[in-house]
């Protein structure tokens, strides 16, 4: 379209290419996530978030750690699965819902890349911030191994505890961007549900659940299979469980498939 | 290059594409015309991909697009109606994000980042962030990102709107420039607008195809009816749409009948 200076368009590229280029699988999630991360960072997302997120967990934690007066981090990872059952969703609201305002969709999936890559690259940049969340958190540690002498294991389960957590409510809150078109109705959505993840795992909310209908005790049975709270908990008492790690990653990897297949159907 | 067979397209219970052929080979520049809701978007998205079709077949450089979509879609230049971009991104690291995204690094991606710039004269608003562009550079923005790859086939929705007359000349001249080689098919409803381009039209109007003629020859028909192009097509759509009120009406078909 230059009207004096542009090249030819022959003489620049030749004949037009026999067959285009495409990003192999992994590249295709790398430039995703890039430019997924540059769009957290290039405007005031980030820092908002981890400043108010971090502001919260340490204030409320430092509270708890002083009137207790041990060395000893599990009242901070104890206080974390409510929180971050009302921040993650805030930083996966706009990936797809966004994409779906804005129709930039479309230019997004015509593009030689697989939904499964799109999904975990986008995945993998909200996971990436959420881990500069955790990051910010490690003066903590290092505050009580200076003042005490925590178990150092309890403290590393507990934040490899945190990363699963994380990674299951950031699928969850994608798959809900996902599903509707409005930022506001999938942050609604995917706090009701982390929140109800949450308290199923809490054992008066069970009995509340199978009062309710005694004879088919809910509460228990959404408590042994879905509650988030039982498998978190063995990381915080410092324990790696076969069962915990599977929970986390089986619900991570369904919900990020199931996102990526409701953008497969949402095309038709 | 492009092959499109029979193509049907449902909403619901409103027809938007009813069995819609047509085929472009390497070089030729088509121009795809008909009034807003006629169907030609809906038509570019299914050869995008981004639309299955609800029957029928696409192929694109011999690759069907429901079947074989990522290597449809890397011999695809897509430019769509609304042109919706990243706008908080600056120009530049769009563009480099959309040619990395289309498997472009290194040298190679330098040389095609160069060469669209130069050729969407992008020099000037390369800093700027995309929301702060006219509408002007918006287009050309959408058309250098659906060119960076070098594609075979060019699909460009309604390319012209929001550039200047200037603008809309050096177009013309960019896409005889890029037809070598190259099929390309870009819609619009305005007549002069891809008579000025194309030597042969696709008008379509209420989801079916109402012509596929190379433009000498309606010229030379309108020239023998003493008539105009404009009114020659005007004429067409007229009596293959059932008449001047459902040519006029345009948009889907609720139900699906024939016109």
């Amino acid at each position: 379209m230059a009207q004096s200076t542009a090249p030819s368009a022959a003489s620049a590229t030749g004949r037009a290419s026999a067959t285009g280029p495409a990003p192999g699988f992994l590249s295709g999630v790398r430039v995703i996530a890039t430019r997924e991360l540059g769009a957290y960072f290039d405007s005031a997302i980030a820092y908002v978030y981890t400043i108010a997120f971090v502001a919260l967990a340490g204030s409320i934690f430092m509270n708890e750690f002083f009137l207790a007066g041990r060395a000893d981090m599990t009242p901070f990872f104890d206080l974390l699965p409510l929180l971050l059952a009302v921040f993650l969703p805030a930083i996966t609201m706009r990936l797809w819902a966004e994409e779906a305002q804005k129709r930039t969709i479309e230019l997004l999936l015509t593009l030689p890349i697989r939904p499964a890559q799109a999904v975990l690259g986008k995945f993998a940049a909200a996971l990436a911030l959420y881990g500069v969340f955790l990051a910010c958190t490690l003066p903590i540690p290092i505050m009580i191994g200076v003042l005490g002498d925590p178990d150092v294991g309890r403290i590393v389960s507990g934040y490899l505890g945190l990363v699963l957590f994380g990674a299951m409510f950031l699928a969850l809150g994608m798959f809900t961007s996902a599903l509707t078109g409005d930022q506001i109705v999938a942050y609604v959505l995917a706090t009701v549900a982390g929140i109800a993840l949450v308290l199923v795992g809490d054992e008066r909310v069970v009995s509340v659940l199978d009062g309710l209908f005694p004879g088919l005790t809910i509460g228990s049975t959404l408590y042994d299979t879905l509650a988030v709270l039982p498998p978190y908990e063995s990381f915080v008492r410092g324990l790696v469980e076969l069962p915990a790690v599977l929970y986390f990653v089986g619900l991570s990897a369904a919900l990020l498939w199931a996102n990526a297949l409701v953008l497969r159907i949402s095309r038709a | 290059m492009i092959e499109v067979e029979h193509v049907t397209k449902r909403y619901g219970s409103a027809l938007a594409v009813d069995d819609v052929s047509f085929r472009l080979g390497a070089g030729e520049v088509v121009g795809f015309l008909g009034p807003n809701g006629a169907g030609k978007s809906t038509v570019l998205k299914m050869i995008s991909t981004w639309l299955p079709p609800t029957s029928g077949s696409l192929r694109v450089a011999g690759f069907d697009v429901e079947r074989e979509a990522l290597e449809a879609r890397r011999e695809l230049g897509y430019l769509p109606e609304h042109n919706a971009l990243y706008d908080t991104m600056r120009v530049f690291d769009f563009l480099r994000f959309m040619g990395k995204a289309r498997g472009l690094f290194g040298p190679r991606l330098a040389e095609r980042l160069d060469w669209v710039v130069a050729s969407c004269s992008l020099q000037d608003v390369l800093r700027q962030r995309v929301n702060q562009c006219s509408k002007g550079y918006r287009q050309r923005i959408g058309l250098a990102a659906s060119l960076i790859h070098d594609p075979r086939v060019l699909l460009l929705d309604e390319p012209t709107h929001g550039l200047d007359p200037l603008q809309v000349v050096a177009f013309r001249d960019f896409i005889h420039e890029l037809a070598p080689g190259r099929a390309i098919l870009f819609s619009s409803h305005i007549l002069s607008e891809v008579a000025a381009i194309c030597e042969r039209i696709l008008v379509i109007n209420r989801g079916r195809l109402l012509a596929d003629a190379k433009l000498d020859d309606l010229r030379a028909q309108a020239a023998e009816r003493g008539i105009d192009l404009e009114r020659l097509v005007l004429e067409i759509v007229e009596e293959r749409s059932g008449g001047r009120e459902a040519a006029l009406r345009g948009g889907a078909r609720p139900g699906g009948g024939a016109a």
